[in-house]
């Protein structure tokens, strides 16, 4: 009877000294969860979310399953004291997030300074990796990608199919003028020098106007070939319906992000009017899917997990974001800061061989240089992406 | 030639908006003295209200007014007997504006819970289409708002002016503790004239819904022009809201297109500290009632 005891005993130390094999290593996520950004801050975690999952259902990372303690980012200062938590309370040996730039900028602070890793999936503002810490990598395109993604697509995309030469377009660029539309508005300015644009207006307006009829009279005045608007949604509701009630159709209308990627503002501003209009924005589920393997895949999981389709492109940025990050600290061989922040250092995936068609590999300010955001048109109702070639799903189209 | 017009038509469009957002605004302030900060959020209620109304019953925004104007008055009499009455007699007056900030806060959350942050669409019915009218366009929903505040700043003052219960508000509004000592109840009083301002509010929201999407935060856009109106008009005075929304409309559009879209905000409101100066109570505005002191 006393040996039968022992032997359960030792039977109970071995299966707990087998599950302590199987320990849990904890990753912090945080996102704004409520609040006025927390439609897309939960859609940027479900990402992580199923990225989290998959690794798990292989194995986990360095032999431990991975746990994911939530943060609720609802304004700044509690980003601050939710990364904190995450830090000291929590333990977690890293955190993921966090969708809204300023958040990020904040809570990224506090694991700079408790020197614990920081991975930026979804925030596009430059001053995130502008601030060269050694603890934050970002996965994700920025405000200079879209910038320079607008660009590139008028010099070869848009100048061509109206059939003028680059140079002879009249560009005029409106933003909002946040630090988001003015950040946007001068990469803009900055690329179309750079290819010899001809920019003959640049103008800020406040996100919360109610009337842009005098900016649209302006460019109307001028002749204004193609219009770049860096926006939010009521301004770009604004814009495109003052633009089409006042008779001003120029050749190309390029929204950026914001705004001009959801489907509220198609149905604001009415199908026939969003017709043409061209948007740069994250990789979005219109693409060709022979540049961006594993999106199918990404999508099934999403709807299994989640009862629905994906509500935007924000999920998929950060679970390519997630899953590159995850993979590589797989391979770090500890839990380590230093350990963690080497290995993910080194990676190197090429373009085309993610869900999101953009490779990764980190440069200054450990930004990912190989981020890129993709050219979507607004064809017969749906958002479909159209630039670049590679990963156009269809035609740009022109009206004439 | 052909575009200054055009600027002109489209500050004064402009300018109506202004005025019929205000001057519920402008009639709560003059009566109760009360500077009700959740001004916007009644007009986001009133735009939700429009918004359910025609798309649930397939009813013409502008005839959900029989609904919207009479919902608003019972919100802004509750608001009234509920939030503001207690804290009249509150030592401080500040108390009562903070009670609005707060009714404001509780309002867009409250929006944000149940029609999250996506925007809303009213059909616009046929008011977005643009008419001619001579070298300039327009909008036929622009020019009805103009119409519809013109028209309730004459019904007002009319009301105001010739009828027992019109004369009654004017009453409490010059004199607080006077009335009360002529037989009038000043606190019925009060019930219906913030319940009045609501309505009108309630009015400017059918009118304003199938021009403008709706969301949560759709007040925020238009309270701080309202104040900026209603203080450039005179505090309280109906008229002067009427001719300060026009003001502003007019140079917010001129501004904005000849000056820079950037700068208009500066003009605006350089122009408005300019008036201030020169003229305090605003351009309708009488000097300071002695009944703020009683």
């Amino acid at each position: 009877m006393k040996r039968f005891g022992l032997m359960t005993t030792s039977a109970l130390a071995l299966a707990m000294m087998a599950t302590g094999a199987l320990a849990d290593v904890k990753f912090g996520a945080l996102y704004p969860f409520s609040g006025q950004l927390a439609l897309l801050g939960e859609e940027s975690a479900r990402g992580l979310e199923i990225a989290v999952d998959e690794i798990n259902a292989a194995g986990g990372v360095q032999g431990e399953k991975v746990v994911l303690e939530r943060g609720d980012a609802v304004d700044n200062n509690q980003a601050i004291g939710e990364a904190r938590r995450l830090i000291s309370v929590a333990a977690v040996k890293a955190i993921f997030g966090s969708y809204s730039s300023a958040r990020s900028i904040a809570a990224s602070q506090v694991a700079e300074l408790a020197g614990v890793p920081y991975f930026e999936l979804g925030a596009v503002a430059d001053e995130v990796t502008s601030r060269d810490f050694k603890y934050l990598f970002r996965t994700n395109p920025t405000a200079d990608h879209m910038g320079k993604l607008i660009v590139d697509m008028i010099v070869n995309k848009v100048a061509p199919g109206i059939g003028k030469d680059p140079k002879d377009l009249k560009i005029g660029i409106i933003h909002e003028d946040s630090s988001y539309g003015t950040s946007v508005a001068g990469h803009q300015e900055r690329y179309g020098k750079e290819a010899g644009l001809n920019i003959v207006t640049t103008q800020g307006y406040p996100a919360a106007t109610v009337d842009m009829s005098s900016i649209v009279l302006d460019l109307k005045q001028r002749e204004v070939d193609v219009v770049l608007q860096t926006s939010y949604q009521n301004d770009s509701v604004l814009f495109l319906q003052q633009a089409n009630e006042a008779g001003y159709k120029p050749a190309a209308i390029i929204g950026g992000g914001g705004g001009y990627s959801m489907i509220p503002t198609a149905e604001a501003v009415g199908k026939d009017v969003i017709e043409g209009v061209l948007d740069a924005d994250f990789t979005q589920y219109a693409v060709n899917t022979e540049f961006t393997p594993g999106l199918e895949a990404f999508v099934e999981a999403y709807k299994a997990k989640y009862g629905s389709e994906p509500r935007s492109g924000h999920s998929l940025n950060n679970y390519v974001g997630a899953m590159a990050i995850l993979k590589a600290i797989d391979k770090a061989g500890s839990f380590e800061p230093d350990a963690i922040v080497e290995a993910v250092a080194g990676i190197d995936i090429p373009q085309g061989e993610t869900a999101a068609g953009y490779g990764v590999q980190f440069g200054a300010g450990n930004q990912n240089e190989r981020a890129s955001m993709m050219g979507m048109q607004w064809q017969d109702g749906k958002l479909v992406t159209v630039y670049p070639d590679a990963a156009a799903a269809a035609d740009m189209r022109f009206a004439n | 030639m052909e575009t200054f017009l055009q600027v002109v038509a489209n500050g004064l469009m402009l300018g109506g908006l202004f005025a019929i957002i205000s001057i519920g605004l402008t009639l709560i302030f003059g009566i109760i003295k009360v500077v009700n900060f959740a001004h916007g959020e009644f007009l986001m209620a009133g735009m939700f209200l429009t918004y359910l109304i025609t798309t649930q019953l397939g009813l013409h925004p502008y005839a959900s007014v029989v609904v919207v104007a009479p919902a608003l008055f019972v919100l802004g009499a509750v608001t009234q007997k509920l939030l503001i009455q207690p804290l009249l007699s509150a030592r401080d007056e500040h108390v009562q504006i903070f009670a609005t900030v707060g009714l404001s806060t509780a309002m867009i959350n409250l929006a944000l819970l149940i029609f999250g942050a996506d925007i809303a669409n009213t059909p616009s019915s046929g008011l977005r289409s643009s008419i001619q009218l001579g070298p300039v366009r327009i909008l036929e929903g622009q020019l009805y708002i103009l119409i519809c505040a013109a028209l309730l700043v004459v019904g007002l003052e009319f009301f105001l002016r010739r009828t027992q219960t019109g004369r009654a508000i004017r009453a409490v509004a010059q004199n607080r503790a006077a009335a009360q000592l002529m037989g009038i109840n000043v606190n019925w009083i009060y019930v219906l004239s913030f319940g009045i301002g609501a309505a009108c509010v309630g009015l400017a929201s059918s009118l304003v819904a199938p021009l403008y999407p709706t969301s949560s935060t759709i007040g925020t856009y238009f309270v701080l022009t309202a104040f900026v109106v209603v203080v450039l008009g005179g505090l309280g005075s109906i008229p002067g809201a009427f001719v300060g929304a026009i003001i502003i409309g007019l140079l917010d559009s001129l501004a904005g297109f000849y000056i820079g879209s950037d700068l208009r905000e500066a003009v605006v409101f350089g122009v408005f500290l300019v008036i201030l100066i020169l003229k305090p109570s605003g351009l309708f505005g009488t000097r300071l009632k002695l009944s703020h002191i009683s």
